[in-house]
Formats: structure tokens, C-alpha cells, sequence
């Protein structure tokens, strides 16, 4: 699937949540607790979300090509389901990360006048 | 594992999946607040709380991951179709025999079958070409005679006046006559010309290409007005619109072109132009003049039932109102469609839709057949694939696309077979089985079917052998030599030959019985000799002779004239031609025998009526087998006389038919109108009027100096066996007559040819089944062939063990015989049985011929033997000239 390129700012926030979770699984798979908490720390509590919130996200990136999922081992010796960055979800993440750029960098730009 | 599999693998359902990773998350979290020194049971509820609602995300992310697989079983499918496609197509390549042998069976069979289709297509799937067919009916006039009778005008503007359900009703003559046309240069031209009543054009709802259809006005005032067709206006007006509101001559009398219809348009006959008759102020008797075919425009949302009984009801008012003309007479509706279709056109597309079918059906044995002998062979291949974990269904499924590619290609060629059998069928089809100007066409519709057709195809053929290479277990066949594996094959193989010959005899059955009514109808004695006979249609202008004798005076020139050319043996005039068109239609007169008791006006009997010259019967070679020929005698003066045919002798009841005076009336005249007496001077032969005529054809003869007809025919025998060269001289011979130029000379034929148009849908069916059941009979014998070689190919050892032990050639070879024949035998009983149950489905084709003809069935027997003896000997003259040593030493 190519990456969608050309959002509207809008969207861009929206769409923030998949980019942080596209971001955290470039770390390597895990599974949904252990990304909450990474981006939970990651971002210092300023992006606050409900856990909940995640999972039709992780679902929706999966239904794209984006992530895959596959049965691994939790750290406590428990059945868990991991989710893996794909090679689409990677070129995603950099088309995503290159508008988010572009945006916050013309943003700065008005509040530095 | 990935979940690209899971259809295969994961095997965990959606709902369990999301639990178990929420469960994780919640215990995860839990025991993250409670390492932070919060209470277990306020831990429990913090790490819920900040879950949210679980119910609704469980929702949501279980359906997007049903969406999600099913997206995933699409792509899945697609993936494994490509390969499968792929790997088809290697197949084929590395098997080019095999692959040329089917996809050429395919093209033929999907070929043949698509420009039967096109017809099929073109005459009763396709609409009627008028905006709102379904809204137009024929309206029949219905008797005591007829069911579908022609109306009279007064009756037809009563319907279109009083009914409620009818936007607009309107006529035509169903016959297409002739006018003449003078040119600017003074030159005539005759014109063929329709009758319309004034709102046909709006019933039917044609635009005009050019001006506009009749006006009421124009009808009230008995104008002149003819509307031209697209052909006639293109040829001899060179599409020139500034023709539109102009006056041209018509037979002498000028007429004014109102428009110009689309080609379309001709549907209702063939005709150069319509022009309009005017019904207005009509005298009573025009109530007894059935001559037109209506056709009524229903308002939107009625049915054909409610019609019917709207005009119905107005009829029983018109019977009650006219009770000297409408006594018993009502009204008939049928669908346009379906009258302008015709029975006999539906039975023969029936015919060959059912015929091609069959062809498919024994290209399809054919190719399966192939197919298993393939998967035999392939039986290794197939179960080293079935080893490595392919399943059952797998395997099936990859081994139905290649049946399928394999159709495909088939019908992508059939729709070039399918082309070529269209662009010279039109040459076969003949006249007016297509109603008007219906073309058979190659169109995306034919493209559609062929696609549609190799799908089904291909599934059909490819299921049987993909079942049976899949059926063994797979340890079996990898280790077993190729040589053990044809048992249940052979079976099915051996079905479908059977039936594959069951299907050629029951298409030969059926061609050869249609072929014996073509041998019929052509070699039926019709009681004349048609050989070097022209005739032609000669017109003169009515006002050019405007008298009986002037007319008779240029017509008896004419013959003398004609006589005097170099070549010419005998000219007769006649108001019909045998076989061929009448001046007057079928039976349009009736008769009574006078002094005998008189028959109610409806039980009359009727006659064909034909105006003769003294020299028809002569021109013919038709005998007078008593009583006298017409003669100088006979003149407008004299006692009216006339010959009557020997069927018509019969109807007198064995009374002497010569000296008999006859009271003769036209069928459809008022009562009030005179009859004629005329006295039988003598009896002709009988002659065949139509090709399979069943009853005998009821003929009177008038004498030309008695009586005149204003379009006649004109006969000219030749001395050679030339006639039509002698055209151009008798054309010249009457222009040289007729210094005025406005004589009509139309249909320029001959005898033979008229025979040959009148037999022309028999032999187009005994051309087309016949075909068809050749390429059948060639098709189940490239069945019969492949099947017994490759079972002498498989059976080698076998043989040259049995030839070991000492069995001489003959027994071998009667092995192989006699499997074969008992295959083909028990084929060819199946296909005589069902020949027996289809022959009746014909029967209404047929002519002298009975379906269960046993000529026809010992010719198919016949036929069957030796095709079956060619097709089996090759084979068995192989398995006897084995070597013994050699056959064993096989692998």
C-alpha cells in the first residue's frame, strides 16, 4: 500500500496517534500495554489518551499493510499478541514524519513573527 | 506466524483475540499501579477505568479485523489465481499438441454456438427498434375463418376511436406493391410501395430522419402524401433534404414527400416508401374489405389482457351495431414482437440453439477427455504436489483454472469462428425468414456470450478430470509406474465417448431426415417445368392505357414482340407465379356451383384466382387434361369461361366438371356486389403453389381477353437453356412499345430461381444442421480415435504379454475391437432411442418424410459403422503389429 501523503492539518492530528505508534514499533514488535507505556513516557504524558483508543488504532494499521500481528511471548510468560512494523508501515511512518515536519515547521514559523 | 495465513493457521477467533490482548493490557496495568503502591482492587479499577468502554472497542476493532480478513482471503484468492493462472499457462506451453488440439475443439464448439447466438439474439431476445416495445400489440380481426384476420379500415378507425386503453391505432397493408416513379430525365422507375394508414408513423413512435410523419389534416383532405424510406432517399435522391414538401410522380399522379423514415423502419415490409391511404367518409361496404394489418400503441401501465378485453367489448358494440358485416367477427391481440417474429423463425433458431448446444457439448467430452489422459499422466506431478501439502481442493481448484484458461482462449478464438460463420451465413439465410430489415450482427452482446460461455465451459469439462487425478492417495500414485492409474479414468472416458456418440447420431438423425425433406421439396413434381423460364413484373401506367382494350392492345404487343425475339419459344402473361408471388394473395375468391343449394355466405368455399394468357399453359409445359385451353374465343364479349385445376375438380363431388357454371366473388366483396358466372371450359394439372404444400392448392383460371389485372407478370420461355439473357432484349423490346417510357419492369427472375427462393428454408436448415452434425460426427470420431489409441498405448505390455503366451494377431486386435465397438454400439442405441424422442420435436420442419423415418435410421446406422470402423481400425491395426519382445521390454 503506498503512504498516504497530502494531509490537511486536521487530519494531521487525527492521524498523530498512528504516527506515534508507527514510530514505537520501529524499536521493534510489541504488544498493545507495552506501547501505551512507551508512548505514555516518550511523549511526558503530553499526548494523554485512553488505552482504549489504541486498539482500534493498532486494528485500523493492521487492515492497512501498515503493522502485522503475530503470537508472541509477554514478559510475564503469557500468550500476547506483538505487532510488527511492515515495510509499508515503515515508508508510512517516513512520508508521515516528513509532513509533520513541514507543518511544525510553518507553524514555528507564524509564532516566530 | 504470520497473519497473512491465518485462514490456513492462526485459527484464533477475532473475539478471543481481542479479550485475550485486552485481559494482557488490563493485568499489565495493574500491576504497574499497584508496583506504584496503589491498592489491588483500586489498581483493578483505575487500569478498567482507563481502558474505557470495552464493550463498544471490542466492537469496533473486531469488525475492522473481519473487514480486514475478508480483504484478506480476496487478496489471497487473487494471489493464488495469478499463480494458478500462470502456472496454467506453462502447463500449456510445455503441451502444445495437447493445448492446439483443445483450443481449436473449444473455438468451434464456442464458435458455432456464438453466431447462433447472434441470431438468436437478433430475432427474439432483441426488443422490437421503436421506443416502448412492449407497448405494441397486433391486433388481429377475428372470424369464424380466421384468428388472425386482417381488419377492415372502418372497423380499425372505430377501435382506435372507442377503446380506452389505446394511445393511437393504425394499419398497414401487410403486402408491398409497386409504383412508378418518373424520373426528371423522363425516364420511369418502379418503386416498391407500403400502404400505411396516416398514424402509423406515431403508433410506433419513428422520428423522421427528415420532414414529419402524416397529419390528420393531410388525411381529412385526401391528400397525396408518401413518406420515403432512408435506402430509396440515399440512392436515387442522394440524401437531399430540399426533396421534403416536393410533389413527384407516382404511376402519373403527383405526390408529395412528407419525410424520410429511418432504415429501421422497413421492419414492417420491405418497401422503398409508404404512402398514405386516406380513410374518410367510407361507404358501408368498406366494412367487408379485411386488407389491413393494425398495430395499436397500448397506454403506459396496461396490459395485453385488459386491452383485449377493452376492444373486446368495443367489437361485440361494432358486431351488434354492423350485424350484416360483423356478425361473429371480434379481435385478436398479440405482441408485436411475436408477430413480427413468426413461428417458423422461432422453431428454426430453437432448432439450431439446440443443435450448436449439442456440438458444445461434444467439443466439451472431447477436451475433458484430453484432460484425463493428461491428468494421468500428470499423476505423479500432481501427487508430489499433493505431498508437499497442497490439499485436495487446492489441487482441484488450480487444475479447473487451467480447464478454464484453456476455454478461454477457446472462446477468444470462437469469437473469430464466430465472425467468419456470420459474414457468410447471410449468403444461406433465406429471404423473409428475418423479418424486415433484422441483420445478424457481431456485437459486444456476442462477445459477452462467448466469455460467459468458455466460463461454463471450461468448469464443465475441467470438473470430472480434475476429480479423478485428485482422487488418488498421494503415495500410491508417486510410487506406482503411470501404467496402473487409468481404472477409474478409463471408465469415465469411456462415458463420455458414449455419450459423445449418442450426441453425433442423434444430430446426424436429424440432419438426415431435414435432408430428405430438402430432397423432397426440390424434387417434388409440381406439375410444370420450371427449367429456362424469366419471368418479370411488367407495370403499366394506368392512365397511359386507360382503357381495358388499350391495355389489352399493349399487353398483346408486347407478347408478340417478345415471341418475334431470336431465342424465344413461347410468352405467356400471368397474374402469379407457381411457387411464387400472386397478384391477388392466397384464396381470395369464393365460389358456388350454380343450381346446387346455397351455402351461407361464411361456409363458402374459396379459390386461388389466376389471370392467365391462352398461352400460359403451353409456356409451362402444364397440361390441359380435359376440356379445352382458352382461346380467341374468349373476349371481353363473349360468355365468361375459366379452367379450374384438378383439386378444384374434386371439391364438385365427382360431377363432370366441364359445362359447369360457377357464381365467383371476390372473398372479401359486400354482399351486395354481383357475383360472376363463368362456365368451366377446362381442367388443368395441378401445380404445386408452395414447396410443402400438404393439402391440395384449390385453382381457378381466368382468361386474360375476360379479364385484367393492372401489375401482370410476364413469362418468356427460351429455346435455350438461357433464359435470363434474353432480359435485356425483352426490356428493350418493350420500350420500343411503350414510347412513353413509363412502363414498370420489376422482379426480373427466373422460374428456377423463384423454386429455388421458395425452397429456401428448407435447405438452409439441411444446410446449417447438416454442418453442424458433421462437425459433430468429425468431432466424436477424434473421440473414439484418441480414446482407443491412448488405451493401445497404455495396454503395450499387456498385449505383448498375451502375444507372448501365444495369442495371434487376430486376438489381440479383437480385443481392441471389440472394446470399442462396444462403447460405439452402446453410444449409437442411446442416440437412435433419443433420436426417436427428438424427431417429433421437428416434426412441423419435415416434409415428406415421417419423424421416425427407418431410410433415415439405416443411413445412420451406416453412416456410424464405417466412421467407427475408420476410427478404430488405425488403433487396433497398432496393437496387432505389436512386438512381442519389444512390448514387454516398456517401461
Amino acid at each position: 500500500m503506498p503512504p498516504t501523503t497530502a494531509k490537511t492539518p486536521n487530519a494531521l492530528l487525527h492521524g498523530a496517534l498512528d504516527a506515534l505508534i508507527l514510530k514505537t514499533l520501529t524499536r521493534g514488535p510489541s504488544h498493545g500495554y507495552a506501547i501505551a507505556r512507551f508512548i505514555e513516557e516518550t511523549t511526558g504524558d503530553a499526548f494523554l489518551i485512553e488505552d482504549g483508543s489504541l486498539y482500534p488504532a493498532l486494528y485500523r494499521l493492521e487492515r492497512k499493510g501498515w503493522v502485522e500481528a503475530e503470537w508472541g511471548t509477554s514478559e510475564l510468560g503469557r500468550r500476547a499478541k506483538l505487532y510488527r512494523l511492515t515495510a509499508a508501515g515503515r515508508e508510512q511512518l517516513a512520508a508521515e514524519m516528513a509532513t509533520w515536519k513541514k507543518f511544525a515547521t510553518g507553524v514555528t514559523k507564524v509564532f516566530a513573527t | 506466524m504470520k497473519r497473512s495465513l491465518r485462514s490456513w493457521l492462526w485459527r484464533v477467533p477475532l473475539e478471543q483475540e481481542f479479550d485475550e490482548e485486552i485481559a494482557l493490557h488490563l493485568e499489565m496495568r495493574t500491576r504497574e499501579l499497584i508496583d506504584a503502591g496503589m491498592d489491588p482492587a483500586d489498581a483493578r479499577a483505575a487500569a478498567i477505568r482507563k481502558m474505557g468502554n470495552v464493550r463498544s472497542l471490542k466492537r469496533e476493532c473486531v469488525g475492522l479485523g473481519r473487514k480486514r480478513d475478508r480483504e484478506m482471503q480476496v487478496t489471497l484468492f487473487l494471489e493464488e489465481l495469478r499463480d494458478d493462472i500462470k502456472f496454467a499457462f506453462r502447463q500449456l506451453a510445455g503441451a502444445p499438441a495437447f493445448t492446439l488440439v483443445a483450443v481449436l475443439t473449444l473455438a468451434l464448439g464456442i464458435g458455432a454456438n456464438s453466431a447462433i447466438f447472434a441470431l438468436v439474439d437478433a430475432t427474439l431476445l432483441r426488443p422490437l427498434p421503436y421506443p416502448n416495445p412492449d407497448r405494441l400489440v397486433t391486433i388481429w380481426e377475428k372470424s369464424p375463418a380466421t384468428a388472425r384476420g386482417f381488419a377492415s379500415p372502418p372497423n380499425m378507425l372505430d377501435w382506435n376511436s372507442r377503446s380506452r386503453t389505446f394511445e393511437k391505432i393504425a394499419g398497414f397493408t401487410p403486402s408491398v406493391g409497386n409504383m412508378v416513379l418518373a424520373k426528371p430525365d423522363g425516364t420511369a422507375e418502379t418503386v416498391s410501395r407500403q400502404w400505411v394508414t396516416a398514424g402509423i408513423f406515431d403508433v410506433l413512435g419513428v422520428p423522421m430522419i427528415q420532414g414529419r410523419a402524416f397529419t390528420a389534416e393531410e388525411e381529412q383532405k385526401r391528400a397525396r402524401a408518401v413518406v420515403f424510406s432512408e435506402g430509396l432517399w440515399e440512392t436515387r435522391f442522394n440524401r437531399d433534404p430540399g426533396i421534403i414538401g416536393k410533389d413527384v410522380k407516382l404511376d402519373g399522379e403527383l405526390w408529395t414527400v412528407v419525410g424520410v423514415a429511418p432504415r429501421h423502419f422497413e421492419i414492417l415490409g420491405k418497401t422503398s416508401m409508404w404512402a398514405m391511404r386516406p380513410f374518410v367518409n367510407l361507404p358501408p361496404r368498406a366494412r367487408a374489405s379485411y386488407q389491413l394489418q393494425v398495430v395499436g400503441r397500448m397506454k403506459p401501465g396496461v396490459a395485453v389482457a385488459a386491452a383485449e378485453s377493452d376492444l373486446a367489448a368495443v367489437a361485440d358494440g361494432l358486431s351488434r351495431e354492423f350485424p350484416e358485416f360483423n356478425k361473429d367477427r371480434g379481435v385478436a391481440l398479440e405482441p408485436m414482437h411475436d408477430t413480427m417474429v413468426g413461428s417458423d423463425l422461432k422453431t428454426t433458431s430453437m432448432l439450431f440453439l439446440g443443435v450448436v448446444g449439442f456440438v458444445l457439448l461434444i467439443c466439451c467430452a472431447n477436451v475433458a477427455n484430453l484432460l484425463l489422459a493428461r491428468a494421468t499422466a500428470r499423476s505423479r506431478e500432481l501427487a508430489v504436489r499433493s505431498a508437499l501439502g497442497a490439499g485436495r481442493r487446492r489441487i482441484i481448484r488450480q487444475l479447473l483454472t487451467e480447464s478454464v484458461v484453456l476455454a478461454v482462449i477457446g472462446g477468444a478464438l470462437g469469437v473469430g469462428v464466430g465472425a467468419m460463420i456470420l459474414r457468410v451465413a447471410p449468403v444461406l439465410i433465406p429471404d423473409g425468414l428475418l423479418p424486415g430489415t433484422v441483420t445478424l450482427q457481431f456485437d459486444m452482446r456476442v462477445v459477452a456470450f462467448c466469455a460467459l460461455t468458455a466460463l461454463v465451459v471450461g468448469v464443465l469439462f475441467g470438473i470430472a478430470p480434475a476429480f479423478q487425478a485428485t482422487a488418488g492417495a498421494p503415495t500410491e500414485a508417486m510410487g506406482a509406474d503411470t501404467r496402473t492409474t487409468t481404472g477409474g479414468g478409463g471408465r469415465i472416458r469411456s462415458l463420455l465417448v458414449v455419450g459423445e456418440v449418442a450426441t453425433a447420431v442423434l444430430l446426424l438423425f436429424g440432419a438426415g431426415l431435414l435432408l430428405r425433406t430438402l430432397i423432397a421439396v426440390e424434387s417434388f413434381d409440381r406439375g410444370f417445368r420450371a427449367e429456362s423460364v424469366l419471368t418479370m413484373l411488367v407495370d403499366p401506367l394506368g392512365s397511359t392505357y386507360p382503357t381495358p382494350e388499350t391495355l389489352r392492345q399493349f399487353l398483346a404487343r408486347v407478347e408478340a414482340d417478345t415471341r418475334a425475339l431470336p431465342g424465344v419459344q413461347d410468352v405467356a402473361w400471368s397474374s402469379a407465379v407457381p411457387l411464387g408471388e400472386s397478384i391477388f394473395g392466397e384464396y381470395p375468391f369464393t365460389y358456388d356451383v350454380v343450381g346446387d343449394a346455397p351455402v351461407e355466405a361464411s361456409r363458402k368455399p374459396t379459390t386461388n384466382y389466376q389471370i392467365v394468357s391462352a398461352s400460359y399453359f403451353s409456356t409451362l409445359d402444364l397440361p390441359i387434361v380435359a376440356g379445352r385451353n382458352f382461346d380467341a374465343r374468349d373476349t371481353p364479349t363473349s360468355p365468361r369461361v375459366a379452367i379450374v385445376n384438378e383439386a378444384f375438380a374434386k371439391t364438385l363431388g365427382g360431377r363432370t366438371p366441364i359445362g359447369m357454371q360457377l357464381s365467383v366473388a371476390p372473398a372479401d366483396a359486400a354482399p351486395t356486389v354481383k357475383p360472376t358466372i363463368v362456365e368451366i371450359v377446362g381442367v388443368a394439372k395441378q401445380v404445386k403453389q408452395r414447396p410443402d404444400e400438404t393439402s391440395d392448392f384449390v385453382q381457378l383460371y381466368a382468361p386474360l381477353g375476360q379479364d385484367l389485372v393492372g401489375d401482370i407478370i410476364l413469362m418468356v420461355r427460351s429455346q435455350g437453356d438461357r433464359a435470363s439473357a434474353l432480359a435485356p432484349s425483352i426490356r428493350a423490346a418493350i420500350a420500343n412499345i411503350d414510347r412513353s417510357q413509363t412502363t414498370g419492369v420489376a422482379s426480373v427472375t427466373t422460374l428456377e430461381d423463384v423454386e429455388w427462393a421458395a425452397t429456401g428454408r428448407h435447405r438452409f436448415r439441411a444446410v446449417m444442421v447438416s454442418s453442424f452434425a458433421g462437425l459433430a460426427v468429425i468431432l466424436a470420431m477424434v473421440g473414439v480415435f484418441g480414446i482407443l489409441a491412448y488405451s493401445v498405448q497404455q495396454r503395450m505390455r499387456d498385449f505383448g504379454v498375451r502375444r507372448a503366451l501365444g495369442a495371434s494377431t487376430a486376438d489381440v486386435m479383437r480385443l481392441v475391437v471389440g472394446g470399442a465397438a462396444k462403447v460405439v454400439a452402446t453410444g449409437a442405441i442411446i442416440g437412435l432411442i433419443l433420436s426417436a424422442a427428438f424427431a417429433r420435436l421437428i416434426s412441423t420442419m419435415l416434409f415428406g418424410v415421417q419423424p421416425l423415418d427407418f431410410v433415415t435410421f439405416a443411413l445412420v446406422t451406416m453412416v456410424l459403422v464405417i466412421l467407427a470402423a475408420l476410427s478404430i481400425a488405425g488403433p487396433a491395426m497398432r496393437a496387432a503389429r505389436i512386438d512381442p519382445a519389444q512390448a514387454l521390454r516398456l517401461k
